[in-house]
C-alpha cells in the first residue's frame, strides 16, 4: 500500500526556533519516519498573537501574511505551537466571512505582492497524528511499546474557544489519549487535566503563573504518575523549563519528567534520544532514558 | 337559480377600524356592488344590537348570503355564523373580510387604509356571490375516554371523567401506576409525604367503578377522529396471573437473580430480582417478570426449575402468557405522559460519571425516603458514611443555550425542600447551594424560602464552572456574584439538579396521535395562555408535565382542566362534523390517489362505481385540513368554503 508523502509548510512560530527548540528537533526525527515532509519557507514572521490585545489590525496583517506565504507555494500550513494555531485560524475565520476585511488585509498584504486567498488548511499537530497519519499508520513505526503512566496536558489554546473549532472537544478531549493508548501508554484521567499552566500570567503576575504551574505538577506526581504530555510550547516552558522555581513557589520538591508528545513518540520509535532534543529538557528525564 | 342577495355590514370597531378606514365611504361603496342589497355600518358589529341589525337585515332584505368586514375571523367568524343562523341563513354563506387586523391595525394612512379595505370588502363580496349552503353532517360521539399515562396527571384526569359517569380506559406503560410522584419522599411547600396523598388516589382509581386500569401496556397505533377513535393498545405480558396473585413477594425473595438486576424505580442506586414489584404500594398489587433479564424467558431454562414457581403459593405464574392486542373506541383522548430527567454525564463538567458521590436530585430523593435503598439514611454512596457537607449545584443543564435552553421550574424548590429534609436528618452537616436565581414563585413558596435559608445553610450566587472529584474530596470553584469573591468549595457529596426533557418516546407517540411537539420536545398546546390543554388535533387534550414543565398542584389543576375539555365532547350525544371538508367530482376524478398518500386523517378512499375509480371522502374523518386540494392534479377534490372559483374570483377582484 503505497502511501503519498504529505508535504506541509513548517510555520514554528517564535521559541520553538530557540528557547523550545526541543520540540522542533523531536518533530524533525519523528514526522519523516510517518511520511511527512516538513518544508521551510522564508519569510514566515510572528504570528501576531501577542499583539492581539493591543492592536487587532496589526495581528491580522501579520497572521494573513503568513497564511499567505504558504499559500502562494501552494501549501497547508502546519503550526506545531497552538497559540500561533489560534491567531491563524482566528485571522482565517475572520477573513473567509468578511469580504471587507479581508480586501483591507490584502492591501496590506499587497506591498509585500502577496494575497490572502484562503485556500490553504491550517493543520495542528493533534490533527495531523490522530486525523491525518491516523493510529494504525502510527501503530506500525512502534518498535517499543513504552510501558508508562503518563499525565496528559492538553493546555488552553488547543481546546478553546470551541465555537471557531479547535484540536479536540474543549470539556472532554481525548485524541491525545488515543494516540498514547498506540504507544502503550497508560493514561487515566485525574481531576486537574484541562487546568492552566499559568503560563500566560508570566508578565503580570509571575507568581500567580508559577502557583499555577507547580500546584498542577505536584498534584500529578503525588497521584503516582511516571511523566507529563504536553503540546505547546508556552506550557512546556512552564512546566519542564521553570519546574524548578514553580516547586519553590508552592514549597514542594518536584521531580517530574515533562517531554512533548513528539518527543515521547521518538522513544516508541526507537529513534536515539540524542535526536529527540532530550538533552534541552530542564525536568528530569533521565529515568525515561534508562537503558538507551 | 335565484340570483344571490348579499348584505354587507362594516363595523367600527369603536376607534379599532374607525380611526384609520373611513367606515362610512366603505359601506357607501359596497352599495354599488353587483347583487349587493343592502349595506349598513355599526359601533360594535358583535354586540346585540348589531347581531339584531344582521338578523332583520336577513329577513328584511331576504338575503341569500352575508360579508362582514370586522376584525379576525378567528375572533368572530363562529359569532357571525351564529348570528345569520338565529336569523334564518345557513351560517356557511357567512364570508368575514378582515379589515382590522389586516388592514386598520398595520396601517396609518386613512386614504390607502380605507382604499384596501374598500377592496376587501369587494374581494369578500366576490366569494360570498358563489358561496353555497352547506349541510354539515354530525358525528356520533363514543363517551368513553383514553387516559395516556398512569401518574398523578392521568389519575386526576381519569378520576375528573369517570366522577362525571364515563367510562375512561387508564394506560399506563410500567407496571403499575404512580409515575414520578411515587418516587418523591415529600412534596413542596407543605412537606406533606407523597405516598401519603398519592396512593389514595390510585386506591380510588383502581376501584372506580368506570375505570378500566390497562398497566404494563402501551399503545400500539390509533385511527380515527374527534368523538369517535379507535385504538389498538398492547397489553404487556407479566408471566404473572393478575387475579391469582396476592403480591405477597415470595416469589422475588427466592428468585435466582435475587439483588443482581439494576432496579429502574429507584434510579439503579440498588438492584431487584428478575420478578419484581417496583415498590411496595403499587397498584395493581401484582407481580411482574422482566422479560430482559428473567433467565427462563431468556434462555429457556432457570437451573432445573424456577424458584418463583416453587415459592408462589397462590400458583400464579404462568410462563405461557403472550401479549393481548386489544381494540378499544373512545371519543376523547388525554396525553398525561410526564417527562425524563436530563442525564448529566452529558455535561462532562460536572463530573457526574466521574464519583460516585455525585448524584442527581431524584437519586438523593430515594436515599431521603425511608423506603429507598438505604432506609431513609443519607450516606456516602462508596464509603456509606456520613457526609460532612454536601453541595447542591442548580441548573445543570436548565437555562443554557447549549443543553436545555428552559427553566426547569421545579428545581429551586426541590432542591430547598432538600434542605429543610437533609437539615432534619443530618444537624450538623454543611449545606452548601449555587444557585443564578432562587425561583420560589407559587402559594407558600416565598415563605418556604425564608424558612430553608434559617437553616444554617450556605447560598452562592453563582454557576460553578467545574465539579472537580479528587483523592481529598470534592473541589467546586465558584464565583459569588453578591460578595463578588471567588470561593472554593471542598465537599463530600454534589447533588445536581438537572433539567428537564421530554421523555424519548414522546415523538413516537406524538406520530401516531398526530399532535405536534413544541421546539423544546414536550408536547405543544393549541394556545399558550387560552387553550393550555388543548393540542391543534380535535379531541386530543394535555394534561400534566408532559406539556411544559410544572410542579404537582398545578398538574392537578391542569389535568382537572383537561378532563372538563374532553367532558365537553364526551358529553353530547352528536357533534357536527366539520363543515369545511373536502369533496371528490367524480366526473374529474381518475383515481390516482394522490389525495390519500397526503391525508394525515386516512379520510379518503378510493371506490369503484359504474366501472369507474374514484376517490371518495368519508365525511366524518375528514378535518378539512385541505392538502388534497393543493395536491390534486385535475383539481377534482375541492375544499368546501374554499373552492378554487371562489378563491379565484377574490383574486380577481384584488388584482385588479
Amino acid at each position: 500500500m503505497n502511501k503519498k508523502t504529505i508535504e506541509l509548510a513548517f510555520y514554528p512560530g517564535c521559541i520553538i526556533q530557540t528557547e523550545q527548540y526541543s520540540y522542533e528537533l523531536s518533530l524533525r526525527s519523528v514526522l519523516p519516519v510517518l511520511d511527512v515532509k516538513l518544508i521551510d519557507i522564508e519569510g514566515f514572521s510572528c504570528c501576531g498573537e501577542p499583539l492581539k490585545s493591543v492592536n487587532r489590525m496589526i495581528t491580522l496583517v501579520l497572521s494573513a501574511r503568513n497564511l499567505a506565504i504558504a499559500e502562494s507555494k501552494n501549501l497547508d500550513i502546519f503550526t506545531p505551537c497552538p497559540i500561533c494555531n489560534l491567531a491563524l485560524t482566528e485571522c482565517k475565520k475572520i477573513l473567509d466571512n468578511d469580504e471587507k476585511m479581508k480586501d483591507k488585509i490584502n492591501k496590506f498584504l499587497a506591498e509585500e505582492k502577496l494575497t490572502y486567498n484562503g485556500t490553504n488548511k491550517i493543520i495542528s499537530i493533534l490533527e495531523l497524528l490522530h486525523d491525518i497519519i491516523s493510529l494504525d499508520s502510527i501503530k506500525r513505526h512502534v518498535k517499543k511499546p513504552l510501558e508508562l503512566k503518563a499525565a496528559v496536558h492538553y493546555g488552553c489554546h488547543s481546546i478553546r474557544p470551541s465555537e471557531i473549532g479547535r484540536f479536540d472537544d474543549s470539556e472532554e478531549p481525548k485524541k491525545i489519549e488515543e494516540i498514547l493508548k498506540v504507544l502503550g501508554v497508560e493514561t487515566p484521567w485525574y481531576p486537574e487535566k484541562l487546568d492552566c499552566c499559568g503560563g500566560l500570567l508570566n508578565m503580570n503576575l509571575p507568581e500567580t503563573a508559577l502557583t499555577k504551574t507547580g500546584e498542577k505538577l505536584r498534584s500529578i506526581e503525588e497521584q503516582g504518575f511516571d511523566l507529563m504530555i504536553d503540546i505547546c510550547p508556552w506550557c512546556h516552558r512552564q512546566f519542564d523549563g521553570k519546574q524548578k522555581k514553580a516547586g519553590e513557589t508552592v514549597a514542594y520538591n518536584l521531580n517530574l519528567p515533562v517531554v512533548y508528545l513528539t518527543q515521547l513518540f521518538g522513544l516508541a520509535f526507537d529513534i536515539p534520544w540524542e535526536k529527540l532534543g532530550f538533552n534541552l529538557n530542564l525536568s528530569p528525564v533521565d529515568t525515561l532514558l534508562e537503558g538507551r | 337559480m335565484n340570483k344571490p342577495r348579499i348584505g354587507v355590514f362594516v363595523c367600527h370597531c369603536g376607534t379599532n377600524i374607525a380611526a384609520t378606514v373611513d367606515v362610512d365611504k366603505v359601506k357607501e361603496y359596497a352599495k354599488t356592488l353587483e347583487n349587493v342589497v343592502v349595506s349598513k355600518d355599526y359601533k360594535y358589529m358583535c354586540s346585540d344590537a348589531g347581531a339584531n341589525l344582521i338578523k332583520e337585515s336577513i329577513k328584511k332584505y331576504k338575503l341569500t348570503g352575508v360579508v362582514v368586514a370586522c376584525c379576525s375571523p378567528r375572533m368572530h367568524e363562529h359569532t357571525f355564523q351564529r348570528v345569520s343562523s338565529d336569523g334564518g341563513l345557513n351560517p356557511y354563506t357567512v364570508e368575514i373580510a378582515n379589515i382590522r387586523e389586516q388592514c386598520s391595525w398595520v396601517h396609518d394612512d386613512i386614504k390607502e387604509s380605507t382604499d384596501k379595505a374598500i377592496k376587501l370588502v369587494e374581494a369578500a363580496v366576490a366569494k360570498a356571490r358563489l358561496l353555497q349552503p352547506l349541510i354539515v353532517s354530525s358525528i356520533k360521539v363514543i363517551p368513553n375516554a383514553l387516559v395516556i399515562g398512569g401518574g398523578i396527571a392521568g389519575i386526576q384526569t381519569a378520576l375528573e371523567i369517570a366522577e362525571n359517569g364515563h367510562k375512561v380506559y387508564l394506560v399506563e406503560k410500567t407496571p403499575t401506576l404512580g409515575g414520578r410522584m411515587a418516587q418523591l419522599d415529600k412534596t413542596f411547600p407543605t412537606l406533606d409525604c407523597a405516598s401519603c396523598i398519592l396512593t389514595p388516589k390510585m386506591m380510588e382509581a383502581a376501584n372506580h367503578p368506570n375505570i378500566e386500569l390497562l398497566t404494563y401496556s402501551e399503545i400500539e397505533d390509533i385511527e380515527g377522529s374527534i368523538g369517535n377513535f379507535t385504538v389498538r393498545i398492547r397489553k404487556k405480558a407479566r408471566y404473572v396471573d393478575a387475579d391469582r396473585c396476592k403480591g405477597c413477594g415470595d416469589c422475588a425473595e427466592n428468585c435466582r437473580l435475587k439483588d443482581r438486576i439494576i432496579d429502574e424505580f429507584n434510579l439503579s442506586l440498588n438492584k431487584r430480582s428478575a420478578i419484581y414489584l417496583p415498590f411496595p404500594q403499587a397498584i395493581p398489587l401484582t407481580y411482574t417478570i422482566d422479560p430482559n433479564h428473567c433467565l427462563m424467558i431468556t434462555t429457556g431454562r432457570c437451573g432445573k426449575s424456577p424458584l418463583c414457581v416453587e415459592a408462589c403459593d397462590a400458583d400464579a405464574i404462568d410462563f405461557n402468557q403472550k401479549d393481548e392486542i386489544i381494540t378499544i373506541n373512545v371519543g376523547a383522548i388525554i396525553i398525561a405522559t410526564g417527562f425524563n430527567l436530563l442525564d448529566p454525564s452529558m455535561i462532562p463538567e460536572y463530573g457526574y460519571t466521574r464519583s460516585p458521590n455525585i448524584i442527581t436530585t431524584l437519586e438523593m430523593e430515594r436515599l431521603i425516603n425511608s423506603a429507598g435503598p438505604t432506609r431513609g439514611e443519607i450516606q456516602l454512596l462508596d464509603t456509606k458514611e456520613k457526609p460532612k457537607s454536601i453541595t447542591y449545584i442548580l441548573c445543570v443543564g436548565s437555562r443554557d443555550e447549549t443543553v436545555c435552553s428552559w427553566c426547569c421550574r421545579i428545581g429551586c424548590m426541590t432542591a430547598l425542600k432538600h434542605l429543610y429534609l437533609i437539615r432534619e436528618k443530618l444537624p450538623d452537616v454543611e449545606i452548601n447551594l449555587c444557585y443564578i436565581d432562587i425561583r420560589s414563585y407559587g402559594k407558600g413558596y416565598e415563605e418556604f424560602y425564608r424558612t430553608a435559608r434559617n437553616l444554617n445553610v450556605n447560598l452562592f450566587r453563582g454557576r460553578p464552572s467545574e465539579v472537580k472529584p479528587t483523592k481529598n474530596g470534592i473541589i467546586i470553584s465558584v464565583f459569588d456574584t453578591i460578595t463578588n469573591k471567588l470561593f472554593e468549595i471542598d465537599t463530600d457529596m454534589v447533588v445536581l439538579v438537572p433539567a428537564v426533557t421530554p421523555r424519548e418516546d414522546s415523538l413516537e407517540l406524538a406520530r401516531k396521535l398526530k399532535v405536534s411537539l413544541s421546539s423544546d420536545g414536550f408536547y405543544l398546546e393549541a394556545h399558550p395562555k387560552l387553550k393550555p390543554m388543548d393540542t391543534a388535533t380535535g379531541g386530543i387534550f394535555l394534561a400534566g408535565f408532559c406539556q411544559g414543565a410544572k410542579d404537582i398542584q398545578d398538574t392537578v389543576a391542569q389535568a382537572s382542566g383537561a378532563a372538563s375539555r374532553a367532558l365537553t365532547i364526551l358529553s353530547k350525544k352528536e357533534l357536527e362534523a366539520e363543515a369545511y371538508i373536502a369533496e371528490v367530482d367524480e366526473e374529474l376524478c381518475s383515481g390516482c390517489s394522490i389525495c390519500i398518500s397526503v391525508c394525515p386523517y386516512q379520510a379518503i378512499d378510493i371506490i369503484t362505481e359504474d366501472d369507474k375509480k374514484h376517490a371518495k371522502v368519508n365525511e366524518a374523518l375528514c378535518m378539512g385540513c385541505g392538502a388534497c386540494t393543493a395536491a390534486c392534479p385535475s383539481g377534482a377534490i375541492q375544499q368546501r368554503g374554499f373552492k378554487d372559483k371562489e378563491i379565484i374570483s377574490m383574486i380577481e377582484v384584488l388584482s385588479k
